[in-house]
């Protein structure tokens, strides 16, 4: 009786020690690499993250910037970094852009995409003091200016743009599309009556009374401030329910199985925190998370639909 | 009577140790990385962004800002005293600065400097308190015509810039102008010039070109120059600006504080274009326009109380519409977005503690930056003082260091080099640098805005919209006279 609970005790401690030799990842700061400066969105959310995962674990998270070519650089300092789990990279659908439209010769395949954290539904914005502000209004004004309407964004080719073109192409309108510098930028120039709509998503106008929601791309109506904005679907404009802008983690191909394990399970925790749903939910936003089967599948299927829109527009070969 | 209360609560939310302390740190901080090239003002601010996570919002935000306002005056004390623009802006500081300094006047130049961004930086405030919103809503009406108008206006200054050889300016406006070109095209997202080079994605980066345009520029004359003597400036005084000299110059500051604060207000123009349009306007203006470039106390009051009221001009539609109007701003935005807050007129009324405490705080890191400054003039004025041989080697390190700090990349410390030696060639062969960066930092905005306007409107838009037709007409003036008089000098 007494040696066997010496054995199980020893046993215990053995296994218990040797659980703490495979259990110590991580034993060194992790660095989340962000492809914006500080302050930039990327920046907020990726230290938002690391503030909140900091709860549910010692590991001490470092935030480094490495911002280029909307978010090339990044990715490309991830690939040539060792695949120790000790880099993470935050990643949004927009890198995938600009991965096709650099043509860098960045392969999606050799990376880890861990977890898609939140997904953002695409909307259009518009301006609600102009008499131009509803879906209804704008395919009527565009069909009537017959190709002189204007929408405002960001860069031709970039997400925006893409989505615009989408939209488009469902309603059967022709529009013009006056690319700005940013995002913000166009939203002033939709301020100030200089186009008519901007494709973006609902955080877009949070703290901007002058702004609204006028359609989202959702399988259904989202809940908070925009229960009022009605959805593609119930406009009956046909295959775009369900038109995302994601926001992620990342790291390079070849994580050992005990540091993967220890991210999954720290993604899980995060994405359950009242916190951090609360913030991702204040943004209009949902938080979610798709662990790498489902996040690949996204992001070869966004790469596809770049890739065939920028040959569409001529801007890659 | 309701906004002298709202004020009256803000400088409430300033009582106790604890935000004074803040808002002395944040002039500190700020003065030292203007004053250090490659530290702009948004570099700056988004540095100490992270260090402010763990602050409450109100105290996180007033430290922010007050380094925004007081960089914006830092980067005056190395242009003045060794022709290296800690900031952009201070670029045009640098103009008739450093001669102030070559002529042993060095403390005349700090202190005009320091006075004059002291009232700019308060003028730009108080516009900030009282117009907010009327002037945000305004700004947002200007049409892309109307911003090309105004670009077009800010190259026009090229003219007054060449001392002796407009030619010479407007090839190195054309040059800076040229670099603009590499990089991505933000109007059709098609790069160009890129030679499909990542690095050279986004163009040059403006801050390596800026050091290496003036300070390691000269580093590589004085190598030229060298004689294996260490020679020192022999004569440096410490002496401020008289009070007569003050009051000289006391039209020139308002004025030049108007100004930038209302070219603050554009999104997309800022303290830069806003030092270089003031800078022409008071050379036109001055009774003594023969001494810009050489020492003219009106040239540094005019740039440096422009680009620190441009502050307050930023602030505005950031503050009343949500919407950056600089690249600080757009930290800012960061700042706020990490606190849970969103700038814009909802802040107003959900937490004015936070926005009547910043502008409260602004007020009090003016007055901050005036006595540290004064204090501080005697201590910065020794760096003259230091021997070539240490100091134009602590010169290029410096300049290095900070060209990678901009975005942690030696592709800009080679620029940096690149651009040092066309700065040496230029001085050289007598070609003014200050046009490349005004090249540089209008190149976009007039390049994308007038493609903007024509997608919009055709060509024919320039003269259907008056505003834009009327700017157009003034820079085109402008832009003709300074050869108009030549041309009549020569005639007799």
């Amino acid at each position: 009786m007494n040696k066997i609970a010496v054995f199980m005790t020893v046993v215990a401690i053995v296994s218990g020690s040797v659980a703490n030799v495979w259990a110590k990842f991580p034993e060194k700061p992790i660095k989340i690499v962000v492809y914006t400066k500080p302050g930039g969105a990327g920046d907020v959310f990726s230290r938002k993250f690391a503030a909140i995962a900091k709860q549910y674990t010692d590991a001490n998270f470092v935030v480094i910037n490495k911002p280029g070519a909307g978010g090339v650089m990044a990715i490309k300092h991830i690939l040539k970094s060792p695949a120790d789990g000790y880099k993470l990279a935050f990643v949004t659908r927009s890198n995938i852009g600009k991965i096709v439209s650099t043509g860098s010769n960045i392969d999606i395949e050799k990376l880890s995409w861990m977890a898609l954290m939140v997904s953002d539904p695409e909307a259009i914005i518009t301006l609600k003091k102009s008499p131009i502000n509803t879906w209804e209004q704008l395919v009527a004004d565009a069909k009537a200016k017959n190709g002189k309407q204007i929408w405002v964004g960001p860069a031709s080719g970039g997400n925006d743009h893409i989505m615009a073109m989408k939209i488009w192409e469902a309603a059967g309108i022709k529009t013009k599309w006056v690319p700005y510098k940013s995002g913000g930028k166009a939203m002033a120039a939709l301020m100030g009556g200089h186009g008519v709509a901007y494709v973006g998503n609902p955080q877009d106008v949070i703290g901007r009374p002058d702004l609204k929601v006028a359609v989202i791309s959702s399988p259904a109506r989202i809940g908070g401030d925009f229960s009022g904005v009605p959805t593609f679907k119930e406009l009956g404009v046909k295959g775009l329910d369900n038109e995302i802008m994601w926001r992620g983690f990342m790291a390079k191909k070849g994580l050992t199985k005990e540091s993967y394990d220890f991210y999954m399970e720290l993604f899980k925790k995060v994405n359950q925190n009242p916190k951090w749903r609360e913030h991702i939910l204040k943004g209009g936003a949902t938080p979610v998370f798709y662990k790498e089967d489902r996040f690949l599948d996204i992001v070869r299927q966004d790469q596809a639909e770049f890739t065939a829109t920028l040959k569409k527009l001529g801007a890659i070969k | 009577m309701e906004l002298f209360d709202s004020i009256l609560m803000g400088f409430g939310v300033l009582a106790g140790w604890k935000p004074i302390v803040v808002i002395i740190t944040g002039v500190i901080v700020g003065i030292l990385a203007g004053a250090m090239p490659g530290l702009s003002p948004s570099t700056a601010v988004a540095l100490l962004v992270p260090f402010s996570y763990t602050m409450p919002p109100g105290l996180a935000l007033i430290l922010l800002t007050s380094i925004y306002i007081a960089s914006n005056y830092g980067g005056s004390i190395t242009a003045v005293l060794i022709n290296t623009p800690g900031t952009p802006s201070a670029s045009v500081t640098a103009l008739d600065g450093y001669p102030l300094t070559q002529q042993g006047k060095a403390g005349k130049g700090l202190g005009i400097a320091l006075i004059a961004s002291t009232i700019g930086g308060g003028a730009g405030v108080l516009i900030l308190i009282l117009f907010a919103v009327p002037l945000a809503r305004i700004a947002l009406k200007f049409s892309p015509a109307d911003y090309f108008a105004l670009a077009l206006f800010g190259l026009a200054t090229v003219a007054s810039m060449g001392r002796r050889n407009v030619l010479k300016a407007m090839i190195a406006i054309l040059f800076g102008l040229l670099i603009k070109t590499i990089g991505i095209d933000s109007i059709s997202g098609v790069s160009r010039f890129t030679f499909g080079s990542d690095a050279l994605y986004e163009g040059f980066s403006l801050i390596p070109a800026l050091i290496g345009l003036f300070a390691i520029s000269v580093v590589f004359s004085k190598i030229e120059q060298w004689t294996g003597l260490n020679c020192v400036l022999s004569k440096v005084d410490n002496k401020l600006p008289s009070f007569k000299e003050f009051l000289k110059v006391r039209m020139t500051i308002l004025r030049s504080s108007i100004i930038g604060t209302i070219i603050g207000i554009f999104p997309g123009a800022g303290a830069t274009i806003a030092a270089f349009i003031s800078y022409d306007v008071t050379k036109r203006t001055s009774t003594e326009p023969e001494m810009f470039g050489k020492g003219s106390m009106e040239g540094v009051a005019a740039a440096e109380a422009a680009n620190s009221s441009s502050v307050g001009g930023a602030l505005v539609p950031l503050l009343a519409l949500g919407i950056p109007g600089s690249a600080t701003d757009a930290v800012l935005l960061g700042a706020f977005m990490l606190h849970d807050l969103v700038p814009g007129p909802l802040l107003f009324r959900d937490s004015p503690e936070i926005v009547y405490g910043i502008f409260a705080a602004l007020i009090v890191a003016n007055f901050v930056m005036l006595i540290l400054g004064l204090f501080g003039n005697r201590m910065f004025i020794r760096v003259v003082s230091i021997p070539d041989a240490i100091l134009y080697p602590l010169i290029l390190a410096i300049g290095i260091i900070g060209s990678f700090a901009v975005n942690s990349s030696m592709f800009d410390v080679s620029a940096c080099i690149g651009f040092g030696i066309i700065g040496w060639i230029f001085k050289r062969y007598d070609y003014p640098v200050a046009p490349v960066v005004l090249g540089i930092v209008l190149g976009n905005m007039v390049e994308e805005n007038f493609r903007r306007a024509v997608i919009m409107d055709g060509y024919g838009i320039f003269f259907r919209d008056k505003l834009a037709f009327t700017v157009l007409l003034i820079a085109l003036l402008s832009f003709i006279y300074p050869f108009f008089k030549q041309w009549r000098t020569r005639k007799r």
